[in-house]
């Protein structure tokens, strides 16, 4: 009866204070952040294994799209959680909060690519900024009023803009709450959510467009924004299961997030990280495929051919098959260590998702040329066909140093609060919430 | 059931006010739950109906018979009595079919998903809307029934074994369709059934004569009430709603396929699925509440579907509005950004070409009347969500004409012309809304009309903590 029965959390007790915790965290993460965008730097200016510019680029943007659908997917968690006035959520919302607001300085990691194009080299990165194209290319001449250098830039900064203002606003109103116990701000946020709701929606899906979608710039599709943010779904559930765990090893928060929050968090994970994105992810190639459009199905031909071909199965499996079957039961979802290591599978998983919105590409020559798929295909296999695949360590170098400073600094963000809203009027709520 | 008091005051009348520290009540004006069944049963048990009971069935019933006759002249003449006509092949029979799908997806929302989500409001309106989501699919699936050209082939719809080796096309999204709709009104049937099962019980042991008793008591499979039904029930009740919950969205995705996996500019477009499942929902939920707003005053039922239910779902139909208005939104865009001619004409033909008045219809009926229930004074407000919901029931009709017209000036010009419906066409569609005002009169006549087992679950009596002062988890306050 102890836990499901109490009504109100001590801001001292040391079950919700990260206290020299969040330091060593925040040291070793960026210890290795370091290390990792050293190595990254070294072989881009090196160019060591054959990197060129272009390819560290595209392995930097997928790093970015990495931490950044972590981000977007806990600013979405945490607005939604007010829109729908949920109690269960308050014990675990302040990690939520912790990870969205690292939206306020996310923007740095996007100066490397803001700067390429700024000085007039973005064609390195993508293709219709390329001065070849923009002359000869009648598609991207089209495009031009919406893809061109000073309209790109100034919505990053817009959409960065929006976000750190929600990410800050939501953050900061609950720790004040934490001090005054004011329910004034709860109503704030909550007549605020809807509104931040709406604008999320369409930074995000323009931001999926102007990031992943226009490295290949014929090709469209309606859907991509609705599938970043899947893809942001399932990057923060993960990371919040993750979180959970940890914290609980280190002794924190056990009394206030249950094995019940944890199986509405796995829910969370399973519904829109795995379900809905396995949902998106086959109406797009479905309706591809079987229309099987030229001006479609160019995109996922670079990704079905030659090597590509079994990591977009491996997609399927490992992003859908394996996770469903493991986190269907509700008790793999209130264990924390086995549903903690299924978010650890589904991290790796992601990478792979971003990397293959990224990474693969066929040139419009190279399809212009083909005169039927099995030759293609057969290009393909024999390795005639530049598509893109050039694994390297960078890839991976990048990825670790901008996922441990998302660490590093969520780390030290929760380590000067209190790791649950203490004084949210919900709480009492939160804590005495068990399922059915 | 024993009737536990209540002691704590009784709620304000408003349970439309929002005090983060306590939940409002959502059931108004009763302390126990003898009082519950009463009212609740009154609506099947009053020795006569209201009058505009009566007037409305007759109507409805007339319809009815009009669409029933137009069936038979239908299956008499041929399906050239619709207008369905060179380029324009699908008119009125599968803009009808989509609209009533579609109106048939708040019910097992509600109950599903609504349910795995733990909102204890939709107890007062799931049995209301699972009965409208069957009458729906029962009129969705009359229309490509009686399309089929030979009727007495529809048979051939099923991939039944026979001595022609004849099947159907397993590759069409049509045949996934008979699948996806079959499946959908089972499960929905057996749903709406499993959960009356304890209320016609109810019924059955309130009966007032020997017919009635029978009857209840057929359908009501020796329910008891002991510990190991409820037991079973539960179970079978939350499996049931894990079932469902995939099978929302599947079904409308599939019946998107109809149109995304063609070639056509304005059918083929990836968004199709979540958007045609947003669509349906904000269809359904507004043909709930368009229901839902006369029978309470009706019926006396105002504290079971309180103002706080019904401002409920207008928030939904704001955010399903949205979410359409987002995929219209991004088809223009993506018609744009594409560069392909094709798609850019098919866009402005829609926003600009002959049949633009239809377009601006769905812009503002879906689009921008929606956007009233920003504010609580709107979606508090009866006439104003009678107004906007009405809107929304118009608006997604034309959506699905408008979609369905994309064909009205294909790839070849010199077949290109103007859609016109014929009075078959405009009757059998207004005569599809007296077959589901018909059933869906009788269903309130002769069925529990609101869960009533669940909505006492929902009521503070029920909290076995109640008086200890944290009813946390209860829809209900300290």
């Amino acid at each position: 009866m102890s836990a499901a029965h109490r009504h109100a959390v001590d801001s001292n007790s040391p079950s919700v204070r990260l206290g020299p915790i969040a330091q060593q965290v925040a040291k070793a993460a960026f210890a290795v952040a370091g290390i990792a965008l050293a190595i990254s730097v070294i072989i881009a200016v090196a160019g060591l294994f054959g990197t060129t510019a272009k390819g560290a680029f595209k392995s930097w943007m997928v790093a970015f799209l990495y931490v950044l659908s972590i981000c977007l997917g806990a600013l979405f968690f945490t607005m939604i959680q007010h829109a729908v006035r949920a109690g269960w959520s308050v014990t675990v919302r302040r990690i939520a909060e912790s990870i969205a607001a690292n939206l306020l300085w996310l923007w740095v990691l996007f100066l490397p690519v803001f700067i390429l194009v700024l000085i007039d080299r973005g064609g390195v990165l993508f293709p219709w900024l390329k001065p070849e194209y923009m002359a000869t290319d009648a598609i991207i001449q089209h495009k031009m009023a919406y893809l061109n250098k000073g309209f790109f830039l100034l919505r990053a900064v817009f959409f960065f803009a929006v976000w750190a203002g929600f990410a800050w606003f939501f953050w900061s109103s609950s720790v004040r709450q934490d001090e005054s116990g004011d329910v004034a701000l709860t109503h704030r946020m909550q007549r605020l959510a809807p509104l931040g709701l709406l604008a999320f929606a369409l930074t995000l899906t323009f931001a999926a467009f102007d990031w992943a979608m226009s490295l290949e710039p014929h090709w469209f599709s309606t859907i991509f924004g609705v599938y970043f943010f899947a893809v942001s779904c399932c990057g923060f559930g993960a990371s919040m299961c993750i979180a959970l765990w940890f914290l609980g090893r280190r002794g924190k928060l056990l009394n206030e997030v249950t094995s019940e929050h944890m199986q509405d968090v796995g829910k969370f994970l399973f519904g829109f990280g795995i379900v809905f994105h396995a949902y998106i992810g086959f109406s797009q190639f479905m309706l591809i495929w079987y229309a099987n459009i030229p001006e479609e199905t160019g995109w996922y031909l670079a990704r079905t051919l030659g090597p590509w071909k079994p990591f977009m199965w491996a997609l399927l499996i490992c992003h859908f098959a394996v996770p469903f079957l493991l986190l269907i039961s509700r008790h793999a979802k209130r264990n924390r260590t086995f549903i903690a290591a299924v978010a650890v599978f589904l991290l790796v998983v992601q990478f792979l998702d971003i990397y293959l919105l990224v990474m693969p590409a066929i040139s419009g020559a190279d399809l212009a040329s083909a005169v039927s798929y099995p030759a293609l295909a057969a290009r393909a296999a024999s390795g005639d066909l530049d598509l893109g695949f050039h694994p390297g360590l960078i890839d991976l170098t990048c990825v670790l140093g901008a996922l441990s400073l998302l660490v590093g600094l969520t780390a030290r963000r929760l380590g000067q609060v209190p790791l649950v809203p203490v004084r949210d009027p919900r709480l009492p709520e939160a804590l005495a919430f068990e399922n059915m | 059931m024993t009737t536990l008091p209540m002691n704590r005051p009784l709620a304000p009348a408003d349970n439309t006010f929002e005090d983060p520290e306590r939940r409002a009540p959502l059931v108004l004006g009763h302390t126990t739950f003898g009082t519950v069944t009463k009212e609740i049963c009154q609506v099947n048990e009053a020795p006569r109906p209201p009058m505009a009971w009566w007037i409305a069935l007759g109507i409805s019933a007339a319809l009815a018979g009009v669409f029933t006759g137009l069936i038979g002249y239908l299956f008499a003449t041929g399906v050239g009595v619709w207008g369905n006509q060179n380029p324009v092949m699908w008119g009125f029979p599968i803009v009808n079919f989509v609209f009533w799908v579609g109106i048939g997806h708040a019910g097992t929302l509600i109950s599903a998903i609504l349910f795995l989500f733990r909102q204890k409001w939709r107890t007062a309106i799931n049995r209301f809307a699972e009965a409208m989501t069957i009458f729906a699919v029962i009129c969705a699936g009359t229309f490509p029934g009686i399309h089929v050209g030979r009727v007495w082939l529809a048979y051939w719809l099923f991939p039944i074994p026979n001595q022609m080796e004849m099947w159907p096309q397993f590759r069409s999204p049509l045949l996934w369709d008979v699948f996806a709709v079959g499946t959908y009104f089972t499960v929905s049937l057996v749903f709406w059934y499993i959960g009356m099962i304890p209320d016609l019980a109810t019924l059955r042991d309130r009966a007032g004569n020997r017919i009635k008793a029978i009857a209840y008591g057929f359908f009501s499979l020796g329910w008891r009430g002991s510990m190991r039904h409820w037991h079973r029930y539960e179970r079978a009740y939350l499996l049931l709603a894990a079932l469902a919950t995939p099978l929302v969205l599947s079904v409308h995705s599939v019946v998107s396929f109809d149109f995304a996996v063609s070639q056509l500019p304005g059918w083929h477009t990836t968004i199709f699925p979540p958007y045609f499942v947003a669509g349906a929902i904000f269809g359904g939920f507004a043909m709930v509440v368009t229901l839902a707003v006369p029978a309470r005053q009706l019926w006396g039922l105002k504290n079971f579907i309180t103002m706080r239910h019904l401002e409920n779902m207008n928030k939904i139909i704001l955010l399903t509005g949205s979410m359409v208005g987002y995929a219209y939104a991004m088809e223009f865009f993506i018609a744009w950004y594409s560069g392909a001619m094709y798609e850019q004409f098919a866009f402005i033909n829609r926003a600009f070409g002959q049949h633009a008045w239809a377009y601006w219809i769905m812009i503002g009926c879906n689009v921008a009347a929606p956007q009233l229930f920003w504010f609580k004074r709107f979606r508090t407000s009866i006439p104003v969500m009678f107004f906007v919901v009405n809107c929304v029931n118009v608006g997604m009709w034309f959506e699905r004409f408008v979609i369905v017209l994309s064909l009205e000036m294909d790839f070849l010009p010199s077949s290109w012309a103007y859609f016109s419906p014929t009075w078959v066409d405009i009757w059998m569609l207004i005569g599809s809304f007296g077959l589901f005002m018909t059933l869906f009169l009788l269903f309130i006549r002769f069925l529990p009309v609101i869960a009533i087992a669940e909505v006492k679950a929902v009521m503070p009596a029920a909290d076995p903590h109640a008086g200890h002062g944290h009813g946390a988890d209860g829809g209900h306050g300290h």
